[in-house]
């Protein structure tokens, strides 16, 4: 029989610090045909170390490697930031389900992110990198603490090629940033609001940057949303990630923001 | 099948595999264990304290064991069991779990070598009612191996898969009738009461029930090692001394407890978000469990009405009292 909980060894090819805390590692492919959608997850591992869910952040159409950013949080992770080029990291996935894109094709978009959380947004990015004109405008809100722990820094030069990218710190040392959290930026920035949103954060996040949305006069159905939870199967069985009927494993990550307005529990139980 | 014929077959199954049964341990308490002498067999309404999972899904799992970074698979080393004397309740229990657990490669590795032979006993203070009265067409929705019609002091018998029967043709009883399994959902529909739980759950939220519970609840967690039907887990690694060598493990776990939602760990500074952070929150996501998202999920009564949760619990909570208030909270909000 199948066995799901079965985990693939992946080589490490390449690690790059991003920020203070984060690093990025490059994969190979856990097995031949592997192949992923935009906010999709892996369950990463490390033999005596445990599991843990990981959004995948590289280009969906790459297929010669993976890439995920792993912030240095707890037991796991900090063992996974002392490996090396050419160690192994158990994979299994991808799970969950993805960011609707095809129906942002022609359309603004709008990506709104906090720290580590622009990891599951990457792939939307680098496709429209990728792929001049394939979506009208994009426009990108990130915000974080302080510019030491910006991730993807190396890579804003080419975003900007195509993005519009703003960027938000609690304490900004230049003009180049504006001053607060993500939220700040809608006042400085005038986004259409017909925009396709992917929106990905902290909880705390959420709560503050969808109801400025609202405000802002964006549709619910149009806002996409991932969610993170304590994850142990990745199935829809061991119940950690459960809200209202739904798992955010299976189910999820990603959800409308018309979706989970459903659920009494999804920001914090009732 | 009377009496003698009954303890014929007991015996016959004794020597066969390993029984587990209902039997009184020396304290005088209803268990489940394994049955070394026929005469100890407890066949009747009152329920064993624990339930069949412990057999289905032990509470320790050994899932992997791992040498480097190989992970190998190590499914349960189970032998052939038969449950013997599963009342018709647990058995909608088990039923709910093979659902669940389909594709559970150490589920189905027990589940393959394990027999089931129910009862239509069902203690007294059955809240839901639907089994109270025994009638045979309820037998199809349930899965089970051999099934024992309480008539008078005789057993009329049923067989719910081939094993069932196998097993009955080489005992040498032929007087039996076989059901095949037809699904878990009933002609006549969903479960009525449990739509019910569910949409007053749902649609009529009552926060003075949860936060009336929230001062109650202990978190002790008792509740869901008692019931049949919690089965939440969580997988861990075990280190052995060898060095690059170890387990992968899953063992239950408990909505109640504080890590159950716990995202990131023990680094100092690590942002350590939980979503449940009151008692309220936890015994709410309890129930949500049973009445909302099981039923959502399978079609199937996350509740079978057992009351062990009640039998367990510290600070006295009453499942059938709470599904009271949540029946009363839906009547109530529906007249306005």
């Amino acid at each position: 029989m199948i066995n799901d909980y079965q985990t693939y060894n992946s080589k490490i090819l390449k690690i790059e610090n991003e920020g203070s805390e984060s690093k990025t590692f490059t994969l190979s492919l856990s097995y031949p045909d592997f192949s992923f959608e935009p906010g999709q997850y892996v369950m990463v591992s490390l033999p005596g170390f445990g599991e843990s869910p990981i959004s995948l952040t590289s280009y969906f159409n790459e297929k010669k490697f993976i890439q995920l950013t792993i912030r240095k949080v707890g037991i796991l992770t900090s063992a996974i930031h002392e490996l090396k080029k050419g160690d192994m990291i158990g994979i299994r996935g991808p799970y969950g389900n993805s960011f609707p894109i095809g129906i942002a094709k022609g359309k603004n978009v709008l990506i709104v992110a906090g720290g580590i959380a622009i990891e599951p947004v990457r792939p939307i990015i680098l496709d429209a990198v990728n792929n001049p004109g394939k979506y009208k405008k994009v426009f990108i809100f990130y915000g974080c603490r302080d510019e030491s722990a910006l991730i993807y820094k190396k890579e804003y030069p080419a975003w900007q090629k195509v993005c519009d990218l703003s960027l938000a710190l609690d304490n900004p040392t230049t003009k180049k940033f504006t001053k607060g959290v993500v939220t700040a930026l809608f006042d400085v920035k005038d986004i259409p609001a017909d925009s396709i949103a992917y929106v990905c954060g902290p909880p705390v996040m959420y709560k503050f940057v969808l109801a400025k949305m609202m405000e802002k006069g964006f549709n619910p159905e149009n806002i996409y949303v991932s969610l993170e939870r304590h994850m142990d199967c990745g199935q829809g069985i061991c119940q950690h990630c459960a809200i209202g009927t739904k798992y955010v494993c299976k189910d999820g990550p990603i959800f409308s923001y018309a979706e989970l307005m459903n659920f009494k529990t999804w920001l914090s139980a009732i | 099948m009377n009496k003698t014929q009954f303890n014929k077959f007991v015996e016959y199954l004794l020597k066969k595999d390993n029984v587990f049964a209902p039997q009184r341990n020396v304290e005088g308490k209803l268990i489940i264990g394994p049955l070394k002498n026929a005469k100890d067999l407890y066949l009747g309404a009152e329920l064993p304290l624990d339930s069949w999972k412990w057999y289905m899904i032990p509470p320790y799992q050994k899932m992997f064991d791992y040498k480097g970074d190989k992970m190998i698979e190590t499914l349960p080393e189970a032998n052939k069991q038969i449950f013997l004397g599963v009342s018709i309740l647990d058995m909608q229990a088990l039923t709910l779990l093979n659902q669940i657990f389909e594709q559970d490669p150490y589920y189905q590795e027990i589940k393959k070598k394990t027999i089931i032979i129910g009862t239509s006993h069902v203690p007294e203070d059955n809240f839901s009612e639907y089994f109270a009265e025994f009638e045979e067409n309820k037998l199809e929705h349930l899965q089970f191996d051999i099934f024992l019609a309480v008539l008078g002091n005789d057993f009329k018998l049923y067989t719910g898969s081939e094993d069932g029967q196998r097993f009955l043709d080489d005992f040498g009883y032929k007087n039996y009738k076989h059901i095949e399994y037809a699904g878990p959902i009933r002609e006549e529909g969903l479960d009525p009461q449990m739509v019910s739980v569910m949409d007053g759950m749902q649609n009529y939220h009552d926060q003075k029930i949860w936060d009336d519970l929230g001062k109650r609840c202990i978190q002790c967690g008792k509740c869901t090692i008692a019931c049949p039907t919690c089965f939440c887990f969580r997988i861990f690694d075990k280190a052995h001394l060898q060095r690059g060598t170890g387990e992968r493990d899953r063992c239950w776990d408990t909505c109640f407890y504080n890590e159950f939602t716990q995202t990131a760990g023990v680094a100092p500074d690590a942002p350590k978000h939980k979503m449940m952070n009151t008692t309220a929150q936890k015994i709410y996501f309890w129930y949500e469990h049973h009445f909302v998202r099981t039923p959502a999920t399978f079609s199937l009564p996350g509740c079978v009405e057992c009351g062990r949760c009640t039998r367990a619990c510290p600070a006295d909570i009453d499942v059938f009292q709470t599904q009271r208030d949540i029946l009363a909270a839906r009547t109530k909000g529906k007249k306005k």
